[in-house]
Parts: C-alpha cells; structure tokens; sequence
C-alpha cells in the first residue's frame, strides 16, 4: 500500500520546499513515548503502594506539559523548519527545549522518582557532579556553543542520526542548566535565592550574547543548511539569520528574567518583606 | 551548612579557556572558504578556456524576440537554464543571486533565467515565477529546438524530460550550474549548485571590472 505522506525516522535536512502537508516521524514518537511511559507507570504504581506521593496531579502536569513541549520542538512542523529551512526555527527549538521543557520536566519529577531513576542508571555521583553551578554553567554553554557552531549545524542537522543527538544534546543541557534551581533532589539546588539567582543570571545569559551577536551581525548566512534550503515564507537567509540571533539574545528573557522575578519575590517573602507572604505580619499604620 | 567546593585554580580555568575557544567555532563560520580555483582567483569554478558569450534568439516574458548576444553583449550577465516547479535548485540558485546582488556596492547584472520545460512555463507563468525573486530578472522561452539549440551554445547539456509528460509534476533533468559571462562578453567561471551569497558577492565586482580594456 502506498502512503501519501513521507515518513522518516528524525527530523533531518531535505531538499524539497517546505509544504503544510505533514511529515511522520515514528522515532520521534517513540521518543515521546519513552519519556512519558515509564514515568506515568511509575506514577501508577507508587499511588497503588500507597507509599507517599504527595502533589501527584501537579507533577503529572508538569512533566507531561514538558514532554508535550519537547514534542513540539521536535516533530513537524517545526522540528522540520529548523532541520532544514530556518535557523530562527533551528533557535527556537533550542530555547523550547532548554528553557521551557526542561525545567518543566524537572518540576515534574518526584524526589522519590529521581532517586530511584538515577539508582537504576547508577548516575547518581555523575548527576551529583553535574548539578554544581560550574560544572552545569559550563556544560549548558559549551553544548549551545558546540551545536550553534556552523560547522556542527550543518554535519548534525544533514543527517537523521546527527538532528536526533542534536535534539538530546539540547534537551538533556537545558536539564543539566536548571539542575542547582529546581532539581527533584534537594542536595542537588542551591539553598540561597541569591546563590540561585546569581547562577542563572551567569549561567544562562552572559555566553549567549556572543553566538547570538555572530548571527545577527554576520555579514553573510553562517549556515550553509538554511542558506542552501528552499526559502519559506518569503524569509531570505540573511534575515532569517538575524532573527535567529535576536531569537538567541531576546527569547531567553521571559524565562530568565520570569524566573528571577520569582525567587526574588520567594526571597523576599521569606525575609518577612510585608506585603509578599499570607502570614507576614503588616506594620501597623502610624495614627 | 554546604561547604562550597574547592577547586585548584588551574583546573578552574580550564574550562573556561575550553569554553571560549568553543565560541571560537562560532567565528570560524564567519571567515569563509579562501580556495580559489583559477588564475583570476575567483571563488566559483574557473573554467580552463574562457568561453564566448553565446548567440541564440529567444522569446522573452513579453512575447517579444530576446536576441541573447546583442541583448546582453558588454555587460555583466548571469544565466540560468532551470524550469518553475523545479522543486529545488532552481529556487535556491535564483534566491541566491537577488539576495547577493541586493547587497550594498554590488555592480549591475542582468540576470537571464531560460526556462526548459515549455510545456508548462509560459510567458506569464516565468514571470509571475521570477517577480518572487526580482522584477528584473529576464525570463526566456523558446521552442523544444530553440531551447537545445540555447542550450548548447552555451556549453550546457541540454535538458531532458525525465518521466511522463503527459503526467503532472514531472521532472526535468537540466544544467544545475550558473554561467556568468564578463562584460569582455566572455565566460570564466560557472557556480554550482552549493555556492554560497559570499563567493556571488566576492566574485561578481571582479568579473564586472573584466572589460576587456584590461588588458589592452
């Protein structure tokens, strides 16, 4: 039987024009079954052990809504814009994965869940590692560097094998990122709000001013895959470039600054600042 | 109370030497290809013998007769041979060249598109084709003769129909590369496929200053 549509493993370079007419990509399905399977048979579980379990729709929520996300980012349509026509699309992808599903997923996972998972893969000491504010800033900015880089777009992207581990690579760097902020494991997170924020400021702002400078003040298209593919909707490579550069420099901002927001005002609430906590005490007004 | 770790200074900056040369990579990207590939040092592929511009007649998108050699002769022309629902090359080369000739300080071309498929790519159909990319790109037909006739002065295969043509979106089989010919109406470099915005824009001022006088 003959199917109407193209069917691939992973989103990777094509040389067609970008058209509506959807793609299938089995592995990544199979992708996002794994991610959500075990952990909803987990989840099953424990509530039939009657262990603890506390906040148990919220996580489910929450972990679900960040695969939901991690989807997104890399099945069609996108997943395909930004393997083969639009860098912008490339950066999006990028941001999906490490700044939204990541610590989605993160604030989805139970303690219990995290301890018995990195039991399993005997990673505990490795996650342990990888959870301390340098060792996460450096591996979160040396992968954007790496797979930002020109000549490692273009090699990963041009195959199916190479788009999926870019894929992961961006995934598993944005959970390393927000592993001292909200980590299931409370040995693994910062203790003070300032400490917290500090990390995320540095870790996750500074470094991608200089790719996302390279982008949108290049002269010429750096990545060959996107000036070379059919262009969509009317974009020319140049300044598909450039957005992808503000994508870079603006696009973190909701989060970073969302998240900095809040643990200011978590910190100044435990601080007693009036007017933050539904217990604080109010100075009475003078007569 | 955490202690904070302790690091010796010197693994300490390691990484971050790592790290900045890791932004390094990204810069890389910015400095090009250098390889030349023939005595004028041009960034496309130098032909071995110059070749003369070519002399056929045509019908432009206005129905009128295109006589390509006395049309163009002097001045810095690119052709293509391509078809309009040719699903990929044809698009990308001609998006190329509007977007590098758009640049700031790029001399004057007249860019010729000569369409293989006149079965399907009319007059109106080649230009309402070429005015996504610009207005002023010239659209040539002709004739199935006409065109291998084209086609072969200009030192192309000339292209071939490759399924049923009865059937609707066939494939045409044609010239993937850009010939440019110099305003000494002579043709010292073709572009394939693959040739990025920055070898057009390298190389298209240099091939503008070839007049001919240069020499004299």
């Amino acid at each position: 039987m003959l199917l109407a549509v193209d069917i691939s493993f992973w989103c990777s370079t094509i040389a067609e024009p970008f058209t509506w007419t959807p793609r299938l990509y089995p592995g990544i399905w199979a992708a996002m079954l794994a991610l959500a399977v075990p952990y909803l048979v987990a989840q099953h579980r424990r509530s039939r052990s009657g262990a603890p379990n506390g906040d148990r729709r919220r996580r489910t929520f929450r972990y679900l809504s960040g695969v939901l996300v991690v989807w997104l980012a890399t099945d069609w349509p996108i997943g395909l814009l930004g393997a083969s026509y639009l860098a912008s699309a490339h950066m999006l992808q990028y941001l999906l994965y490490g700044l939204v599903a990541a610590p989605l997923m993160l604030l989805g996972v139970p303690e219990w869940m995290a301890r018995q998972l990195l039991s399993k893969l005997r990673a505990y000491r490795a996650v342990l590692w990888l959870a301390r504010p340098l060792t996460a800033g450096i591996v979160y900015n040396v992968v954007l560097v790496l797979t930002h880089a020109p000549a490692t777009t273009d090699v990963l992207r041009a195959n199916q094998a190479g788009s999926a581990v870019m894929d992961v690579a961006w995934l598993l760097s944005g959970l390393i990122l927000w592993l001292p902020i909200c980590s299931p494991l409370p040995e693994h997170t910062r203790k003070s709000y300032g400490a917290k924020m500090a990390y995320l400021f540095i870790a996750a702002t500074i470094v991608p001013v200089f790719p996302a400078s390279f982008l949108t003040f290049s002269e010429f298209p750096l990545y060959e895959i996107y000036e070379l593919a059919p262009r969509v909707f009317g974009l020319e490579a140049g300044t598909d470039q450039a957005m992808a550069g503000l994508i870079m420099k603006v696009g973190s901002i909701p989060v970073i600054w969302g998240t900095l927001l809040v643990m200011m005002m978590r910190w100044a609430r435990d601080e007693g600042v009036p007017g933050l906590g539904a217990d604080d005490e109010r100075a009475p007004h003078p007569a | 109370m955490r202690r904070a770790p302790t690091l010796n200074p010197t693994v300490r900056t390691r990484p971050l030497v790592l790290s900045l040369a890791l932004v390094a990579l990204i810069g890389a990207g910015c400095s090009g290809d250098d390889e030349e590939s023939g005595p004028l040092g041009l960034a496309g592929v130098e032909l071995s013998a110059p070749t003369e511009r070519p002399d056929f007649v045509l019908t432009d998108t206005s129905g009128r007769d295109f006589d390509f050699l006395e049309e163009t002769g002097g001045e810095l022309t690119l052709v293509y041979f391509g078809y309009t629902e040719c699903p990929d090359i044809c698009p990308v080369h001609l998006a190329q060249l509007s977007e590098a000739l758009d640049r700031p300080g790029m001399p004057d071309a007249t860019v010729v598109f000569v369409s293989v498929d006149p079965g399907r790519d009319d007059p109106d159909t080649i230009r309402e084709w070429l005015d996504n990319f610009d207005d002023d790109f010239v659209g040539l037909t002709g004739s199935v003769d006409q065109l291998i006739v084209a086609q072969e002065a200009a030192g192309v295969v000339p292209a071939d129909i490759e399924g049923d043509p009865e059937e609707a979106g066939y494939l045409v089989g044609h010239a993937g590369q850009l010939l440019a010919y110099a305003p000494d109406d002579r043709g010292y470099v073709i572009y394939p496929f693959g040739t990025r915005q920055s070898e057009l824009v390298e190389d298209l001022p240099v091939l503008a200053e070839l007049t001919g006088e240069e020499a004299a």
